[in-house]
């Protein structure tokens, strides 16, 4: 396992020591390779806590983390400060919900190509990266000495995005990568990390509110409600056993629309499409 | 009665090249306008040029009568709230009561009444339980609501969401967008900035910018009968309508169908 949760709590401290428990009670595996995972549920209900453990960023305030055999733990006697975190952050690349709190360089090139320079990758081959970084999220050379900080939303989310890419992590944590990105954007970024996942055998998590992203491309779905992980199954069960209800959720405009079209048709579908050409295929079939 | 006219309308950042161009636009008071178009189409620029945080290079706003310049801009933003596309920048005080209030003292609500509508609108957006929290300290989401909190309850008659609900579980942005529907059908002039076609098509009409120009402006069904413009601007086409047109390619004469198809489109 490159991840291991074992009954992980975190609390968040107030400045008046008042304790707020974010996560609660969290036990989990991640595999190294071959997982497609989106990690889903309401607002504030601990996905941006719990992600930030699986590259050390936070410690656990009970429980342990393991990544790549390193021990995360509560560091009362301050002796886990020897062990060297850096290499863990180049194994497990996260993006930020809000792409401001990593953006800080003077020019988009220098921002991307931190990371990898971090990680001991020489200038030449950091600028070779930033400029394949740049072009694999849609945005075009002349980017490259723009300040991060003069961009648009959308913009400043695809640099974000990048500079995490240009480290090559082996795997890559994006926490709601697609929110703020135009349509054709949001799909060919979602397609890119299905090709690093595929073709690169990577594991890929990504938080989301979009359940159109779980129905298409997850491999595993975790669902958090309240600060407990409530669900950790496949998206098909997701749909069959899930409480969509309390937990805040939508069904994918896939099986909506199958299911009214059943109801319009008059007929039975004996299984659910993947894509559209799929659902039209099936029409046909009763149509005809 | 035209709340918003804009002639005319050219904007570029210092060392940018032209962002918006020739943008002439008419709103008109009780309409929900929303605005889509690719990251970078300049739709927060227009947002921010029309309650004066920018100065266009050419052209005219004029906002409930008043010609936006140097003396009207404080006029003109008492009539327009606005929720930034990034909740963090909308922050000033040091507790989310403060920040809701903030708006409200700045019209100089008396303080009975501020105090009122902070605990009403914490309530509508769900927030109450975090009133005294720092607004930094708070998930994303929940920055979103805060920000929307303050800005309903200024009670302006313009109002401009910025990609507001971006961060939102299913369940609360479909509140928030019942909320919009209901202060709109009471008066309120509504610009939404999104880039999700199932909002867009409970507006009025929906104008579509592409490299700082405007592309098309119609009402929903026009839009979405409109396939080539839909294509040229990075816009998703609704499933519904996907179907529709495979159907359509495949010879499939099937007029309550496609009626039906059209009808869950625009969501009726
Ligand atoms: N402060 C700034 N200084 C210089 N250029 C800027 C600044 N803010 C935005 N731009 C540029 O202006 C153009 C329009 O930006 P704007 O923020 O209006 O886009 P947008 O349509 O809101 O995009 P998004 O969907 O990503 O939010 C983009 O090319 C962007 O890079
Ligand atoms: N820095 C912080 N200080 C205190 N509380 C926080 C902080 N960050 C998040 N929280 C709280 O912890 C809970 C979980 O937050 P988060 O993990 O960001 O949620 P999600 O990503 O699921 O929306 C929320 O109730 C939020 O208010
Ligand atoms: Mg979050
Ligand atoms: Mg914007």
């Amino acid at each position: 396992m490159a991840i291991k949760f074992e009954q992980v709590s975190y609390d968040y401290v107030g400045v008046d020591q008042t304790r707020y428990r974010a996560i609660s009670n969290i036990t989990l595996d991640i595999a190294e390779t071959g997982e497609f995972i989106t990690l889903i549920g309401e607002t504030g209900s601990g996905k941006s806590t719990l992600v930030q453990h699986m590259n050390a960023l936070m410690r656990p305030t009970e429980g342990e983390v393991t990544v790549y055999g390193v021990k995360i733990y509560k560091d009362v006697k301050k002796k886990n400060k020897n062990v060297k975190l850096n290499p863990l952050r180049q194994k497990v690349g996260l993006v930020f919900q809000f792409p401001e709190y990593q953006l800080f360089e003077e020019t988009v090139e220098r921002d991307i190509m931190f990371g990898p320079k971090n990680f001991g990758v020489s200038d030449a081959d950091a600028k070779v990266r930033a400029r394949q970084a740049l072009q694999a999220v849609g945005l075009d050379a002349s980017y490259l000495e723009r300040s991060p900080f003069n961009l648009s939303g959308g913009e400043k989310k695809r640099v974000s995005i990048a500079g995490i890419l240009a480290m090559e992590p082996d795997i890559l944590v994006l926490d709601e990568p697609t929110s703020g990105l135009d349509p054709k954007g949001r799909e060919a970024l979602l397609k890119l990390f299905t090709e690093i996942h595929r073709n690169l055998n990577k594991t890929v998590i990504i938080i989301t509110h979009d359940m159109n992203t779980v129905y298409e491309y997850a491999s595993r779905v975790l669902v958090m409600n309240k600060s407990e992980l409530v669900f950790d199954g496949t998206p098909d069960e997701l749909f069959l056993t899930g409480d969509f209800g309390s937990w805040n959720l939508e069904t994918p405009d896939m099986i909506d629309l199958t299911r009214k079209l059943e109801t319009k048709l008059g007929v039975t579908f004996h299984r659910l499409p993947k894509t559209v050409e799929d659902l039209h295929a099936m029409v046909l079939e009763v149509l005809s | 009665m035209n709340i918003i006219e804009i002639r005319d309308l050219h904007f570029h950042y210092v060392e940018q090249e032209q962002v918006l161009e020739d943008i002439n636009l008419t709103i008109e008071k009780g309409e929900w306008v929303s605005v889509l178009g690719h990251n970078g189409s300049g739709k927060s620029t227009l947002s921010q040029l029309i309650i004066g945080l920018l100065k266009a290079d050419q052209g005219e706003i004029i906002v409930d009568g008043l010609t936006l310049n140097e003396d009207t801009v404080y006029d003109i933003r008492k009539k327009i709230g606005i929720v930034f596309q990034n909740p963090d920048n909308q922050f000033v005080g040091v507790t989310v009561e403060d920040d809701i209030a903030f708006g409200m003292e700045n019209l100089c609500f008396p303080r009975e009444e501020i105090i009122r509508r902070i605990d009403e609108y914490s309530k509508r957006v769900r927030m109450n339980e975090y009133l005294k929290k720092e607004p930094h300290n708070l998930s994303g989401g929940q920055k979103q609501r805060v920000a929307i909190a303050g800005i309903l309850a200024m009670n302006t008659d313009i109002i401009i969401f910025d990609e507001a609900t971006s961060m939102l579980d299913p369940k609360g942005r479909d509140e928030i967008l019942d909320y919009i529907k209901e202060i709109n059908a009471q008066g309120v002039t509504v610009i939404t900035i999104t880039h999700d076609m199932k909002e867009a098509i409970h507006s009025d009409k929906i104008v579509i910018l592409k490299e700082g120009k405007i592309l098309k402006v119609g009402t929903p069904k026009e839009v979405l009968n409109d396939k080539a413009t839909l294509n040229a601007s990075n816009l998703e086409l609704l499933l519904p309508l996907k179907l529709m047109y495979q159907l359509e390619e495949s010879k499939i004469d099937n007029p309550d169908l496609k009626d039906y198809l059209w009808q869950l489109s625009l969501n009726r």
